[in-house]
């Protein structure tokens, strides 16, 4: 891609606990494609430097303007949002803990 | 991993409108009787005089999920390890809401140890659920709500679409009624519609009839309601009631209501004459309107046949009738990859393989 058509750039790093989790975030969030031409996207699950792990989610957005660049990254957000609070509240673990602690 | 009782589970996820639901079903292996063990739903309300807008209304979605789905898991007192398969609407609807709730659904699919998902069209889930709740096993179906208006009837493992709106639903004509009138959208447009046209009846206000053979329309109705509103509110420079009798919301409402029902009977009927059927099934959420219930009843009986319909459980929009249809779908062996897990806002009924009939 030509740097000039998309000169807006965003880099974001996600750190995730473990890389199960990040590698779970990659595959919820790109399965949809961005939906706008002005802007393209390249999600990866990448390890920090000292380490093996791939815990770290890393989008990249390009984009022909700013204000485009914004919109996809709020929308990206807010999706990002969501798959971190069902993780948070519906994986089996956590279920399990909160049937235990209910006396279940 | 089938539950302790041996049957099959499904969650259910559903946001193509303004309802978020989900729901847990249970398959009995052998009979193939359905049970719902829960069905939680969480409605995105808008201010009088408003609609939803895509954008408010995925906010709502993503911000009630977690609350919604553990509140589902916990009425059917079901483990993730119990569960068969992850059902969600893939379409028709509002991109962004079906969206925030596929990526929801996919989230949970890859945490509970990579769950089969399946994507549901959102008719033949209303469709699945009103034949398992109704026990009305051929019937011809008129699907009403606020983004739908079609008569499908079955044949040869597709619902078929014999009839529907040329524009706007029928849903979405009420809702809109109900902005010109600014009345509540709480709990629903529609309902405060039918309320309104309860204390109605002694004046029927002339509208458009527009039947088109196994179509209608209903956008022209809406323009002329909305000018006898305008009359009403005194906004268009005339007197209101001039050249007859004054009239109210009540009278506005009863007038819409009859009408547009009137139509819905009429290819309803005629679809009903045509596949040689007896029996109507009325789904989505405009069937909770009892005087169409009524209206419909009327028409069958003559016919010598019945009614077939559900309450607001599962006539307006839930998470149970993705599970059900999900569930009938994944009993055929069919799934949903992950990278296929996309939605669409264009997903018509006639596009489904009903594999699971005969």
């Amino acid at each position: 891609m030509a740097e000039q058509e998309f000169p807006c750039a965003l880099t974001v790093n996600v750190p995730f606990p473990t890389a199960r989790l990040a590698s779970i975030a990659l595959q919820a969030l790109g399965v949809d494609k961005e939906l706008s031409p002005l802007v393209r996207r390249t999600l990866s699950a990448v390890a920090p430097a000292d380490t093996q792990e791939n815990n770290i989610l890393r989008v990249k957005y390009v984009a022909t303007t700013n204000r485009m660049l914004r919109v996809a990254v709020n929308g990206f957000m807010e999706s990002l949002n969501l798959v971190l609070e069902v993780m948070e509240k519906l994986d089996e673990d956590v279920l399990t803990a909160g049937r235990k602690q209910n006396g279940g | 991993m089938p539950d302790k009782h041996n049957r099959r589970l499904a969650l259910g996820c559903e946001g193509s409108a303004n309802k978020l639901g989900v729901g847990v079903i249970a398959h009995d292996p052998v009979t193939g009787a359905a049970t719902v063990l829960s069905n939680i739903r969480d409605t995105f309300v808008s201010p009088p005089g408003t609609g939803f807008l895509p954008k408010d209304t995925a906010r709502h979605h993503r911000a009630c999920f977690v609350r919604v789905a553990l509140a589902a898991l916990a009425a059917a007192g079901v483990t993730p390890k119990e569960i068969d398969c992850i059902c969600f609407t893939k379409g028709p609807g509002m991109g962004a809401p079906l969206t925030s709730v596929a990526i929801a659904a996919r989230t949970l699919s890859l945490l509970w140890g990579g769950k089969p998902l399946v994507g549901v069209n959102h008719c033949v889930g209303h469709i699945e659920m009103g034949r398992a709740v109704t026990g009305a096993e051929n019937p011809v179906v008129l699907y009403v709500s606020g983004g739908n208006t079609q008569v499908i009837a079955y044949a040869e493992q597709r619902y078929r679409i014999f009839g529907e709106t040329l524009d706007i639903a029928v849903g979405n004509c009420l809702d809109r009624f109900a902005r010109t009138l600014r009345i509540s959208n709480d709990p629903a447009p529609g309902y405060n519609i039918e309320q309104l046209a309860k204390k109605g009846g002694g004046i029927l206000l002339d509208l458009p009839y527009a039947v088109k053979g196994m179509d209608c329309s209903f956008s022209g109705i809406l323009a002329k309601a909305d000018e006898w509103a305008a009359q009403m509110f005194g906004t268009t420079g005339r007197k209101a009631g001039e050249g007859g009798e004054k009239f109210g919301p009540e009278d506005l409402c009863f007038s819409l209501q009859e009408t547009v029902f009137a139509m819905l009977v009429e290819i309803t009927e005629r679809a009903m004459a045509h596949v040689g059927s007896s029996q109507v099934l009325i789904v989505g959420g405009v069937g909770s309107n009892e005087r169409l219930q009524e209206m419909m009843g009327l028409m069958a009986r003559d016919r010598g046949g019945s009614v077939y319909a559900t309450d607001e459980r599962f006539c307006i929009d839930n998470g149970i009738m993705i599970a059900h249809a999900g569930l009938l779908a994944y009993e055929t062996g069919f799934r949903t990859p992950l990278e296929e897990s996309t939605c669409t806002q264009r997903f018509r009924t006639d596009e489904v393989f009903v594999k699971w009939r005969n």
